[in-house]
């Protein structure tokens, strides 16, 4: 009787739970005839014509809301035959890949990031092949098209060319930027310090660039490194690695926490930093009438000065090739990079543009931060093409550094340990 | 199903399993023909006794669950083999501006509706089962000629004498789609290679068997998981016994402290130890974050008043700071400081309760027989705390070894290691298994280490419990304070 009963009862909620699976298992079926319907709809048609109204979905960061819905609003005006509907959400550039990839099909269809998420977003597929190439290639620096292409494809529309690391120094300090013992030496002698980042691969492997050194990424996704041998400018990478410490160990000298800079730069301890434009705003107020920048400066290595490298950085617009309206995507994603774009986004947020024109600006020219970005990238700014599993080891070694080899390790068994903890294949 | 089973639960278990298919097919064998025919058409048993609606409903059920996996769940499951076999492809179209795709297969929809479509089927079949001697046991009531319930009845009963059944039902069908369907689909992962380079929608992945297992013990030039396990596993537990104990025996301290009869205005200070929960955790842990970061706060404090000095000259630090919360001893230290301070309050609320529990005349002839403070303690208070608070024990043991909070907030960001192998696995000193799991999934996208990581996360908390349970708190002690 009572297996009867609980029997009909389970039968009962049994169908209930049914109803609820099967048409969640429905709707993807559902959609998928839908898109079909659509492309077979619209296969004879000029885009241009269609009734349909575009939906999009834009991400930019949180400081460029105001401007992006200026710009999509002269997309808008400018295509006045196609109705859209554009949302705009908050997603800051150096995060981007991060909630992209959780589920590249519900991520926005035009969005900002920086460039060294470009790898992992094109291994997931996520990027739409540019199809203009060669708008895009000819109106941006040579430095930006070449780092928003990968094996040969260009994935991505550059719209800021300023997103590499630079030396800020208050000049009432500072009297000689152009090496590290120098600046050391007067910010020790004025009771400051001069900060720099090294517990992360984007900063500390400015050192090795200098010195001739190179990273490359490879088909699995692990990443090769020469740092353990010579350089081509036939500098040893265990010399690079004492110049690192003997700057580390400098008393002027404070290595800050990856992403603590511009709190650093508030307490106003900091005669000199290695920062980027993003924090210029942060610097000025702090160096006040001092406030000056440069390329990196020149560092002792075995004797002789080596200037520092740099990785440069940009910042890129991509369209997510899961996409409904990857063409009408593509075309804003275009618009929102073109020349005009790049000069309002400068005069309203300060943004250094990667576009030729818009760079050739008096007012950019003018910019401290920017000529300064400018200026390292274009002697010797690197396009760093790493794997995933080179942040974390890069990080561990120039922490290492940070704290002066604690531990007593040899130097060369430090790097050697670095180039195989990044050999490791992406998984 | 609790049976009070003789001996061997696990034999138990098998035994009343065996007994279903026996029971089953007698059923089939002894049944009259509306039990054979419910075999094919499930209400047939139902409406043969004149119980129509019941059998309609049954028959209904059998219909959808069929027309689902005929139309669905097959599909599905006839890919759980392989997880897909059709990349996806993309080619964009110009002329309609949109990119046209194949129909590709999605590894993860395969494996999520794959495990949901075979649940289902064997939760159906189970149905089936239990319908038919359901069925047989009607037979056998309608010819000992007993009375037969109609659907009101039937309705009446599950509201009143199974009223429990009722009740049960919604939080079980709860448990069995939010917690164990998605649990198995997460040990399933941890036998596959879905991990950065194979993430659906894109690229496909598919079962690898217990490579991922070997991997997490294996340590070579360029897979350190199995150097970062154990050395993370360690860690785990060391923080879990002392968070665990020091918290505790903080909180009874500080609860006698304050009940002591010459302390004054006890209200405010427990007062002020409660304020401390008050506040969000998050919000403390991450301002003692930049207060004991290499520049922060504590650290100029200590330069000031010549601690970081000292420190040099004893050869405890080699900085010109004190590495706080960087350094992997100090960090450790440090985090368990902390935590004690966080942790101390609650403890303190919880003694203070139990304590007032005692019974006075314990102790009262305690003291009569000569025993002093300490001793009342020892024999008494103690003994009696641990007794009550046995069980919290034990769940707070299991929560600080997931205690994500206090290590991810004082850590992440700050904390870098130096540990070259375990930086190659995405570890830390400091990490916990929960901690490191959550760096592989949010950074590294690594989800099958990370659900292998959970799965041994898991054994462990599983161990302690059990051994916990069976071992310390069993007994009959209560009888001792009755």
């Amino acid at each position: 009787m009572k297996k009867k009963v609980l029997c009909g009862f389970l039968a009962v909620a049994m169908t209930a739970a049914m109803v609820g699976c099967g048409s969640k298992a429905d709707a993807p079926a559902d959609d998928a005839a839908a898109t079909t319907d659509d492309a077979a709809a619209t296969e004879d048609e000029a885009p241009a014509a269609s009734g349909e109204t575009v939906a999009l979905t834009v991400w930019a960061a949180e400081e460029d809301q105001d401007l992006t819905a200026d710009l999509v609003e002269k997309f808008k005006a400018a295509n006045p035959d196609q109705t859209f509907d554009i949302q705009i959400g908050v997603e800051s550039e150096s995060k981007a890949k991060d909630d992209i990839l959780v589920d590249p099909t519900a991520a926005a269809d035009v969005f900002a990031f920086a460039s060294d998420q470009i790898v992992d977003l094109v291994n997931a597929k996520v990027l739409q092949p540019v199809q203009d190439t060669d708008t895009v290639t000819s109106e941006n620096i040579p430095g930006s098209i070449e780092a928003a292409t990968v094996d040969g494809t260009l994935y991505a529309y550059p719209f800021a060319a300023d997103n590499g690391y630079f030396m800020y120094y208050d000049s009432s300090v500072i009297t000689d930027p152009s090496n590290w013992d120098a600046i050391l030496a007067d910010a020790a002698a004025a009771g400051k310090k001069v900060g720099m980042t090294l517990a992360s691969g984007w900063y500390n492997a400015g050192f090795f660039y200098g010195a001739g050194f190179t990273t490359q990424l490879n088909e699995d996704g692990s990443t090769t490194m020469d740092w353990n041998g010579t350089s081509a400018d036939g500098i040893k990478g265990v010399d690079v690695v004492q110049a690192m410490l003997d700057i580390a160990a400098n008393p002027a000298f404070q290595a800050i926490a990856d992403g603590d800079l511009s709190n650093q730069i508030a307490t106003g301890e900091y005669a000199a930093i290695v920062d980027g434009t993003w924090d210029a705003g942060a610097v000025q107020t702090a160096f006040g009438d001092g406030y000056a920048a440069g390329a990196l400066p020149s560092f002792t290595c075995a004797g002789q000065q080596v200037p520092m490298g740099s990785a440069a950085g940009y910042k890129f617009v991509g369209v997510n090739a899961n996409s409904a309206q990857v063409g009408w995507a593509m075309e804003l994603a275009k618009y929102l990079t073109n020349a005009d774009s790049q000069i309002t986004r400068f005069a309203e947020r300060q943004i250094g543009p990667s576009n030729v024109t818009a760079a050739e600006s008096d007012d950019v020219k003018s910019n401290i931060a920017i000529a300064a970005v400018t200026a390292q990238n274009g002697a010797n700014g690197v396009v760093q093409l790493v794997g995933g599993n080179y942040w974390d080891p890069s990080a561990t070694f120039g922490e290492t550094i940070a704290q002066g080899n604690p531990d007593g390790t040899d130097l060369q068994e430090l790097l050697d340990n670095l180039v195989a903890a990044v050999a490791q294949p992406a998984q | 199903m609790s049976k009070p089973a003789s001996g061997n639960p696990v034999a138990g278990f098998f035994r009343a399993i065996g007994n279903f298919f026996k029971e089953f097919g007698s059923a089939v064998a002894k049944g009259d023909w509306g039990v054979k025919a419910s075999l094919l058409i499930s209400g047939m048993g139902w409406l043969k006794r004149g119980q129509i609606i019941k059998g309609i409903l049954v028959t209904l059920l059998e219909i959808g669950v069929i027309a689902y996996e005929l139309m669905i769940g097959f599909p599905y499951i006839a890919k759980l083999g392989t997880l897909g076999t059709v990349e996806q492809a993309m080619v964009y179209n110009p002329n309609t501006m949109k990119n046209e795709v194949n129909d590709y297969d999605h590894s993860l929809l395969i494996l999520l509706f794959g495990v949901i479509s075979l649940v289902t089927l064997l939760v159906a079949i189970v149905l089936w089962m239990a319908n038919i001697k359901a069925a047989y046991e009607l037979q056998k009531r309608a010819e000992a000629g007993k009375h037969i319930n109609n659907f009101k009845e039937d309705i009446s009963v599950m509201m009143n004498g199974k009223f429990h059944i009722t009740l049960l039902f919604l939080p079980i069908m709860g448990i069995i789609i939010f917690n164990i369907m998605p649990l198995i689909v997460m040990i399933a992962i941890a036998f596959t290679s879905y991990d950065q380079n194979h993430m659906p929608p894109a690229a496909l992945f598919t079962w690898v068997g217990f490579d991922n297992f070997k991997s997490l013990f294996t340590s070579n030039l360029t897979t350190t998981f199995g150097y970062s396990f154990w050395k993370v596993l360690g860690w785990t537990l060391i923080w879990a016994c002392l968070a665990t104990f020091t918290t505790y025996i903080g909180g009874i301290l500080l609860s006698l402290l304050i009940n002591h009869k010459l302390t004054r205005v006890k209200k405010f200070w427990r007062t002020a130890f409660v304020v401390a929960i008050a506040i969000p955790q998050f919000v403390t842990l991450l301002v003692m974050r930049s207060f004991f970061a290499n520049t922060g706060l504590m650290n100029k404090f200590c330069e000031a008043i010549g601690f970081t000095g000292l420190m040099q000259k004893l050869g405890w630090v080699s900085t010109n700071y004190i590495p706080f919360l960087t350094d992997p001893t100090w960090a450790k230290i440090t985090i368990i400081l902390i935590n004690i301070w966080v942790g101390v309050p609650y403890l303190m609320l919880i003694a203070t309760g139990v304590l007032m529990n005692i019974p006075e005349e314990l102790k009262e002839s305690a003291r009569i027989d000569g025993a002093n403070s300490a001793q009342i303690f020892r024999h008494i208070t103690m003994p009696y705390m641990l007794f009550i608070t046995g069980p919290y024990l034990v769940t707070q043991f299991t929560a600080n070894i997931n205690n994500f909070n206090v290590i991810y907030l004082l850590t992440n960001g700050v904390y870098v290691t130096t540990d070259q192998k375990l930086a190659a696995s995405n570890a830390k000193e400091v990490d916990l298994l929960v901690t490191w799991l959550y760096n592989l999934t949010s950074g590294q996208y690594n989800y099958k280490m990370a659900a292998v990581i959970g799965i041994m996360v898991f054994i462990v908390c599983a161990l302690f419990t059990l051994i916990a349970f069976n071992y310390l708190i069993k007994g009959d002690k209560e009888e001792a304070f009755r």
